[in-house]
């Protein structure tokens, strides 16, 4: 190539790495940061449940869980996870529990926000002074943590569930049950 | 019915777009001239579609229509009306709405100002705004439809970004940075029709120098504007964080800068030619990555809205943008070659290429700054952020850097410096510099960048100052004018030279500002119970009380305040509060500011504690902040004070009098327009 062919390259040199790395940026959200909780045992809590009963991490030892941070204001991220939780929640029956927390919100909204969108039946604590959401380093709702059946934290989903995400994250701590 | 409406507007909007984009190409290819005109009109019909789209958004908005989806998002039904008009850019759909109703409405105004004159240039100009409008109708129509519907209606929507609702500086900043931003697209759109009809000679750069600076304008106002929203609503007591959105706004600023200066000497001595297309294009696609950054969330930022479809859409046009003009560029780079005449090392030439040279080290470091968490993540998987200290520590020297050339710059005469012409000039702005540094040293001021400024600014202003006095004296000596009205006929005959020195003037204000409020402020965080007393400077400060009420004009909101009364200067009571929006995790601040010439008082409300009535307060004592914004007034009128159209009286003027008024073109002190 001549000197003069050469600045042609000019177009390439600038408009590819930039590509690139503008493209790197999706289907990731910045405040996305790994959970230091990964490969550790889950935080111990005991909460009230919507329904007014009391449940904490004890009741679930021994059964993978999942524990879903939500808010009814979490429009709408929340609502489009939603499904997935519930479809999750009746496919798997009993080798499965599924606890949503409410992150920051008033018992009464959430009651709302799950007659309007339908309760799947799985049962919603009150983290009341977001206690358990600090414990869980939870920056924003949704956000989902995967606890296998030796409460080990196997994983996080930082953003709504899709159905695919949620049967990708359940092989790790349903795996772990049969191992 | 009215959601309907929109989306047909869009519609229409799209298809008249994409008419004028076929019209205007066929015509720069030599079809029927009426072509050229019909795509004029078809432009001018997208931008009332793009108006009728957003009156159609804004009467949803204002009616509470939650079968449109970004109102039950945005708005609810006890959302104040002003509130809810300015929603319209609360989030992404409404925004990129009221985006495509400026960059349609630039495009009408300067294709209908500019319509019997350049007949080579217009068709590809016109083009290429068609295109860019296109894009944003397109965007409109396909990933964010802002007139979604949803169903079943919701009873009640979530209510405006609380951010939004929190200071009426919301109805200002992101209008103001909108048409900074979309105003841009002209030159960049006079730039491609010179390269690609390869008249390259002073007659676009003459064209899109006005069309720069009134963008600019907008432009700087908006961002000065939105520092002093992020003072006084966001409560951390500054007014810029390097936040990447910041950035995002500030890149184009800094190449429309430079292009701004390189582009008189491309205009009167030929040079820096393939230079000044690069910053056209550079300054469009920078604006294009900004509302990347913005618009799709790559970066964490106060800025982001949610995760859309849209970025990849934003992508491609960069890609295509910046990849199309650079080839353009590349292949007329024999065209644009030389030309320049050669210019010694001290001369005015010479002090544009520097200043230059500084811009776009700037424009690397803050883009350098802004993309490097991106691309650490990308190659490690780590996650990291750039913060304030290594962008000041960076920017600060060029900053300086900048701003002795500033001075240095107008004093220099065009084609070369002559070493008496030098010490004429510069002896008395030097001694004055250095009095001021030992005066402020003498006063206490240790911090080497502080002082540096402040000597700076002594300089460049006595140069200012003593090139005006000059000027004014000599037309006043000459013509037998008194002083003020030679000022002011000198300043008025030579608009662009004397609002560039005003402009010029409002920076320096802003550096020394920026310089003593960062480096002289004070403050303090102590907690609190009703009746204790906090001292800050020469303040104090007593807890009177602390409140937690619903807001009166929206009883959805919670505010915490903590009353205060004040004795000092200033003294008097003031109220600091957080408040809660139900639909944002964390609460609002709303700082208390004191504002007086000399120093802001800020108060912010950390924490509190219902039970006991204590709070957790942050004080600051902030010396000339005020000058800040104050700066960036004088920046608005001095630019606006340059482009003003010049001479409106000269048709009542006899011609042999006009003759004699104008300036003589060959008078080296005097720059034509």
């Amino acid at each position: 190539m001549t000197p003069k062919g050469l600045r042609w390259l000019l177009v390439p040199l600038l408009v590819v790495p930039l590509g690139w790395l503008l493209f790197t940026g999706f289907g990731r959200d910045p405040r996305e940061v790994a959970s230091p909780l990964i490969g550790k045992p889950a935080p111990d809590w005991k909460l009230t449940t919507l329904d007014g009963e009391a449940l904490s991490s004890a009741d679930l030892a021994g059964r993978p869980y999942v524990l879903n941070f939500w808010a009814s204001w979490c429009i709408p991220a929340c609502v489009d996870e939603h499904p997935v939780l519930a479809s999750a929640h009746e496919g798997h029956g009993d080798e499965l529990l599924i606890v949503g927390v409410l992150y920051q919100d008033a018992p009464a909204d959430a009651e709302t926000f799950l007659a309007r969108y339908g309760d799947a039946g799985y049962p919603h604590v009150i983290d009341d002074g977001g206690r358990l959401a600090i414990e869980y380093g939870v920056t924003g709702p949704p956000e989902t943590f995967f606890v296998d059946a030796d409460g080990i934290v196997r994983d996080k989903q930082f953003g709504p569930l899709t159905d695919e995400l949620m049967a990708d994250r359940l092989g790790e701590i349903l795996g772990a049950a049969s191992r | 019915m009215i959601p309907a409406l929109g989306h047909v507007a869009v519609l229409i909007g799209l298809g008249l777009s994409l008419y004028a984009v076929v019209a205007y190409v066929l015509a720069a290819r030599g079809a029927d001239r009426r072509l050229a005109e019909s795509a004029r009109q078809a432009v001018i019909g997208s931008f009332l579609a793009a108006f009728a789209g957003c009156v159609a958004m804004v009467i949803s908005l204002l009616s509470h229509d939650f079968s449109v989806l970004y109102v039950a998002e945005n708005n609810a039904t006890t959302t104040p009306p002003f509130i809810s008009a300015i929603s319209l850019w609360a989030a992404l759909e409404g925004s990129i709405l009221f985006w495509t109703l400026l960059a349609t409405g630039w495009a009408a105004l300067v294709l209908h100002r500019l319509r019997d004159r350049h007949r080579a240039l217009m068709p590809w100009a016109g083009a290429t705004l068609a295109t860019v409008n296109l894009f944003f109708f397109a965007v409109m129509t396909w990933p964010g439809n802002p007139f979604t519907l949803t169903s079943p209606v919701a009873a009640e929507g979530l209510g405006p970004n609380a951010l939004l609702q929190n200071h009426p500086f919301m109805a200002l900043h992101p209008p103001l940075l909108y048409l900074g931003y979309t105003g841009l697209a002209v030159p960049f759109a006079f730039g491609v029709a010179a390269l690609v009809t390869r008249r390259l000679d002073e007659e676009w750069l003459r064209i899109v120098r006005r069309w720069t600076l009134i963008p600019w304008i907008f432009l700087t106002l908006g961002i000065v504007a939105g520092a002093w929203w992020s003072y006084e609503v966001l409560g951390w007591g500054g007014y810029w964080a390097w936040d990447p959105v910041e950035n995002a706004a500030l890149l184009p600023w800094l190449t429309a800068t430079a292009f701004v200066h390189s582009s008189m000497v491309a205009e009167r001595r030929g040079g820096l030619r393939i230079w000044t297309s690069a910053l056209v294009i550079a300054t469009f696609v920078l604006t294009l990555v900004g509302t990347f950054l913005t618009r799709s969330g790559v970066v964490a930022s106060v800025h982001s809205f949610t995760q859309s479809a849209i970025g990849p859409w934003f992508l491609a046009a960069i890609l295509v943008a910046l990849g199309g003009a650079l080839t353009l560029l590349v292949w007329r780079i024999p065209d644009l070659a030389g030309g320049g005449r050669p210019s010694a090392l001290l001369s005015r030439e010479s002090a544009f290429l520097f200043n230059n040279v500084l811009f776009l080290g700037l424009t690397f470091a803050v883009l350098f700054g802004t993309l490097l968490p991106l691309l650490v993540q990308a190659t490690s998987g780590d996650t990291i952020s750039v913060g304030a200290p290594w962008f000041n520590a960076v920017n600060a020297p060029i900053f300086l850097a900048l701003l002795f050339l500033m001075g240095v710059g107008p004093a220099l005469p065009w084609g070369a410096a002559s070493w008496t012409t030098l010490r004429e000039r510069f002896a008395a702005p030097v001694l004055v510099a250095g009095v001021v540094a030992v005066l402020a040293l003498a006063l206490g001021l240790r911090d080497v960048a502080s002082l540096l400024t402040l000597a700076l600014a002594a300089l460049v202003a006595t140069i200012l100052g003593d090139e005006f006095l000059r000027g004014a004296r000599a037309r006043s000596r000459r013509r037998g004018e008194a002083a003020p009205t030679a000022a002011w006929r000198l300043a008025t005959r030579n608009r662009r030279r004397y609002g560039g020195y005003t402009v010029h003037f409002g920076v320096l204000i802003m550096a020394v500002a920026v310089a003593i409020s960062s480096g002289l402020s004070s403050d303090v965080t102590a907690t609190v119970v009703p009746g204790e007393v906090v001292r800050i400077g020469a303040y104090e400060l007593r807890l009177e009380r602390l409140v937690v009420e619903p807001l009166r004009d929206d009883p959805r909101v919670i505010e915490t305040r903590a009353e205060l009364s004040v004795s000092g200067p200033q003294g008097g009571e003031l109220a600091t509060a957080l408040r809660d929006y139900p639909n944002s995790a964390a609460a609002i601040a709303t700082p208390a500011v004191r504002t007086t010439l000399g120093e802001d008082l800020y108060v912010t409300l950390l924490a509190s504690d219902a039970g006991t009535g204590a709070v957790t307060l942050h004080l600051f004592v902030n010396p000339l902040v005020v000058w800040i914004w104050i700066g960036g007034a004088i920046i608005g009128i001095g630019s606006t004070f340059a482009i003003w159209p010049e001479r409106r009286a000269v048709p009542v003027l006899a011609p042999q009098v006009r003759r004699a008024v104008e300036p003589k073109p060959t008078t080296p002190s005097v720059e034509r327009a």
